[in-house]
């Protein structure tokens, strides 16, 4: 059975010094599903991703991709292990083309003896496709991915983490800057991402972005994990509620309740 | 139209998703123009070379130019490299010393040993030499930069006193003193001497078809540019009407007529022909283009002005009257000091072309609005302007005494006031592109870049060769040294690799976000220290230049110009943050700041007064800079 999941992650901790960060975190990955890792602030999610990113290394426990147990030391073994990681702050450049952006670090080239030159006309048309069937039309690969907007920035990233072979995309927080609007952007986008056959990871403190779109819900708190739960076996103010650690959440609606109540903040 | 609601429900949902009504408007081809980031330099340069050309005798003279080519090629060559450090998002403080270090290294390497001292290695082996030690110390800065994470200001600050110091200990040490020299009786002196400090002394190649060619060149150049503009400015017919190519040829018949009119003949009456003759075949032969290529306008409209611009080309047309008052009213010819720095003949000129420059901003001002009111507007209001124009070039024609004024400067305003009619008269005709055009705008910029490189070749042939008729004047000498090959060849091949390579675009990378490069797979530390390296490497060259220059050089050359260099890059649009600039810029920079200190040297101005001048370029360089890029930044917000 451990076979069939694209990626297996079992019992994965990790201490800095005498810190724990995460503990004891098991949980799969399949193509063609959403994993969504949900969890408050400080629960340990950007340590989780990256340690799949390949940016940390884990202390304890295995990671399986199809089966084969891996480690990654670096950002470079991971993405050429087929896993792309969309950040937070993009991994963008701002004042650079879209279409620079877009094959940053992998261009295409052109070669003349010992003369080689990024083969401008390819990429610019390659980006203009690739953008295309993530449903946005970039008239001008030539703008500055600055001016562009922060749903326009994440369709960007993901088309790219995609058309470089990525097998397993991790979005790092892509709604939690955005607007209602934006949000619902790129929430079309991971959709149209999974369909395409990849396995998405979407990292969010969210659960109403994470509830629709998700097949799969790893929940994390204070670096332990609270379960994974595939779709059908949880309801979206189960998971609210267990995010929050649970008790902790009942107590704290008392509390606000009672201050409430009393009219008397202090 | 019955697809208005299917568009409506289109734009609506586009909306939604927060994407459509963000799209891109079409930007015209001077609107693209002008957010080049280089093109605040490119305005800085024309202006100050403008003022120097008319405050002082010989600036615009082949010596005057020499001059401030030869100060700008080692500056040029800095500033490009370290352009290109800037954009990675560093500096390099040893930059400076790092030039007087590697001439003093390859003059102590070859250096007779004895009493001279030095090691006496042969020539062959002291220039390769010289440049593995140019690139080990930009190694050293970019690996100590990267390894220590240290800002490269400290870091490059350090390297830069262990040079100074290295390089006046080693002198004392060697030769015993803080100069150093070489003889040129070295084997292959000759040889070395000719690839880096070879000259060409215009006065010993004449050519009397010089001027001819040169007219031709720049002709050629015009009228391609003209062409080229137009076909990235106005609507391609789907199908191009032959006609039209007679009316062109018509006019280019005219055109070459007038030309030989002006060359053959001599006198007020016949100029006046030629020039009537000139402005029509102009029009004549634009409008034939026109209709063979260009789809004729939709909706010229009729004349309809507006408050918003009567006022402004009422107030353009004032300000262009005051200085044609101060024309008359200022004796041209009094040089007494009236306070400093101005002469009263100074004074004058620089009002009348503050008032000019005003004026004609404003008119363009007006200009500008009346094309959102319709074509015909647009070419009144231009019309208007281009005779204003004309009527202030026979002003200056009239009121002044300088050859430069009555010739030159007359006859380029002539020029510009037929070429703004011109356009008027088109823009009334023919439809403004308001789409992407590929196709068009890559003819077109071809043909751009082949007419200003037509022009920059007729303007430095005519610098190069003398004829007789000057050499019988008594022209002054002028000698080419083959150093601005250097700077050329350098700039060129450094623009490219900025723009074309994997390398150049890295460049950017790491400049603007270095950790997302890195996280996409972009060698950070290897791109930044290979741009270490290449400023390194241009020390190199630059050592190379001076040392040849004069077979001697002083421990402390180059100390402190690391600052000239790092002010060039930035009056030439580079961002000191990284992350946004040319390689083109630096070298408009260095050219700007050689200019503006050879051009108060031949003002015969104290040239203590430089680095005012030089703060203020600065400063100006710096917030228009800020403008062009917030422009072209927040088109879209």
């Amino acid at each position: 059975m451990a076979d069939q999941h694209l990626l297996e992650l079992d019992n994965i901790s990790k201490f800095y010094g005498n810190i724990i960060a995460l503990k004891g975190v098991s949980t799969v990955v399949n193509a063609g599903e959403v994993t969504c890792v949900l969890g408050d602030n400080g629960a340990g999610k950007s340590t989780f991703i990256k340690i799949l990113a390949g940016v940390h290394q884990q202390s304890e426990g295995t990671i399986r991709l199809n089966g084969e147990e891996v480690m990654f030391n670096s950002p470079r073994d991971a993405l050429s292990a087929g896993i792309a990681t969309v950040y937070q702050d993009l991994a963008m450049v701002p004042l650079m083309s879209v279409w620079r952006n877009f094959f940053l670090g992998a261009e295409p080239t052109k070669r003349l003896g010992p003369f080689k030159w990024i083969d401008q006309s390819t990429a610019k048309q390659i980006a203009k496709e690739e953008m295309a069937k993530m449903g946005i039309d970039i008239r001008d690969t030539e703008q500055a991915v600055g001016t562009l907007s922060g749903g326009e920035r994440q369709s960007v990233a993901i088309a790219r983490a995609g058309y470089f072979g990525a097998k397993v995309l991790i979005l790092d927080e892509p709604t939690s800057a955005l607007g209602v609007k934006q949000s619902g952007v790129v929430l079309k986008r991971i959709v149209e991402a999974r369909n395409q056959g990849l396995a998405v990871i979407f990292i969010t403190h969210n659960p109403r972005h994470a509830y629709p779109v998700g097949n799969r819900f790893l929940i994390l708190n204070r670096g332990q994990s609270m379960g994974s739960f595939a779709k059908e076996d949880i309801t979206i103010d189960e998971l609210t509620q267990l995010m929050a650690g649970g008790a902790e959440l009942e107590a704290l609606e008392h509390e606000l309740a009672a201050a409430t109540g009393n009219g008397n903040g202090d | 139209m019955t697809d208005v609601s299917a568009v409506d429900a289109n734009s609506a949902t586009a909306n939604d998703a927060g994407e459509a009504d963000e799209r891109l408007a079409y930007r015209s081809i001077f609107q693209r123009l002008f957010i080049r980031p280089e093109i605040g330099a490119i305005i800085g340069a024309i202006g100050v070379w403008t003022f120097f050309w008319a405050v002082s005798l010989n600036f615009g003279t082949t010596g005057g130019t020499q001059n401030w080519l030869d100060s700008a090629s080692t500056l040029g060559i800095m500033a490009v490299a370290v352009s290109m450090l800037m954009i990675g998002g560093e500096f390099d403080l040893s930059s400076g010393a790092n030039t007087g270090a590697m001439g003093i290294l390859f003059i102590l390497l070859i250096r007779e040993t004895g009493e001279l001292g030095g090691l006496g290695a042969s020539i062959w082996i002291a220039v390769p030499l010289s440049f593995a030690f140019a690139m080990a110390v930009g190694f050293f800065n970019g690996w100590m930069v990267e390894k220590t994470a240290l800002p490269s200001f400290i870091v490059t600050l350090a390297t830069f006193f262990i040079l100074k110091g290295a390089k006046l200990g080693l002198a004392k040490l060697i030769v015993g003193q803080i100069s150093v020299t070489f003889t040129n009786d070295a084997h292959g002196y000759a040889f070395w001497q000719r690839i880096f400090a070879a000259e060409w002394e215009r006065n010993s190649h004449v050519w009397n078809g010089r001027d001819l060619f040169y007219i031709g060149m720049f002709l050629v150049g015009t009228i391609l540019i003209t062409l080229s503009v137009c076909e990235m400015h106005f609507v391609r017919r789907s199908e191009p009407k032959p006609a039209g190519l007679g009316l062109f040829g018509l006019g280019m018949a005219g055109f070459v007529a007038s030309i030989v009119l002006f060359h053959t003949t001599d006198g007020v009456g016949a100029n006046f022909v030629a020039a009537a003759v000139l402005a029509v075949s102009v029009v004549v032969a634009m409008v034939g283009f026109g209709q063979w290529r260009y789809e004729p306008v939709a909706a010229a409209g009729g004349l309809r002005l507006n408050a918003g611009i009567t006022n402004y080309l009422v107030a353009g047309l004032v300000s262009i009257g005051i200085a044609v008052a101060c024309a008359f009213a200022i004796d041209s010819a009094n040089s007494e000091t009236l306070f400093f720095p101005f002469t009263v003949q100074g004074l004058r000129a620089v009002l009348i072309m503050v008032f000019v420059g005003v004026g004609f901003m404003l008119a363009m001002v007006a200009a500008n609005r009346a094309l959102s009111v319709n074509p015909i507007t647009k070419g009144a209001v231009s019309t208007v302007i281009a005779a204003a124009l004309a009527g202030f070039a026979f002003v200056v024609r009239a009121s002044s005494e300088a050859a430069k004024f009555r010739t030159e400067l007359f006859s380029v305003l002539l020029l510009c006031a037929l070429a703004l009619f011109a356009w008027a008269v088109l823009g009334t005709r023919f439809e403004e592109r308001r789409r992407t055009d590929a196709s068009a705008d890559r003819l077109g910029t071809r043909g751009l870049l082949l007419g200003v490189a037509l022009l920059v070749f007729a303007v430095i042939i005519r610098h190069l060769f003398v004829t007789d008729a000057e050499l019988e004047a008594g022209v002054n000498p002028a000698k080419f040294s083959v150093r601005m090959l250097w700077f050329f060849g350098f700039t060129a091949v450094m623009v490219w690799i900025l723009g074309n390579t994997r390398f150049g675009s890295w460049t950017f990378a790491v400049g603007g976000n270095k950790e997302a490069s890195r996280q996409v797979g972009v060698p950070a530390a290897r791109t930044k220290t290979q741009l270490f390296m290449i400023v390194s490497g241009a020390a190199w060259l630059v050592g190379m230049l001076l040392a040849f220059r004069l077979n001697s050089l002083q421990a402390s050359a180059g100390d402190g110009e690391e600052f000239e260099f790092i002010i060039a890059a930035v009056v030439g649009g580079t961002l000191l943050t990284g992350g946004y600039g040319t390689a083109l810029g630096g070298a408009i920079g260095a050219a700007i700041m050689a200019m503006s200190a050879v051009g108060i040297a031949s003002a015969r101005w104290n040239s203590d007064w430089r680095f005012v001048f030089l703060g203020v370029i600065l400063l100006l360089a710096v917030i228009s800079n800020r403008a062009i890029r917030d422009r072209a930044d927040s088109a879209r917000r």
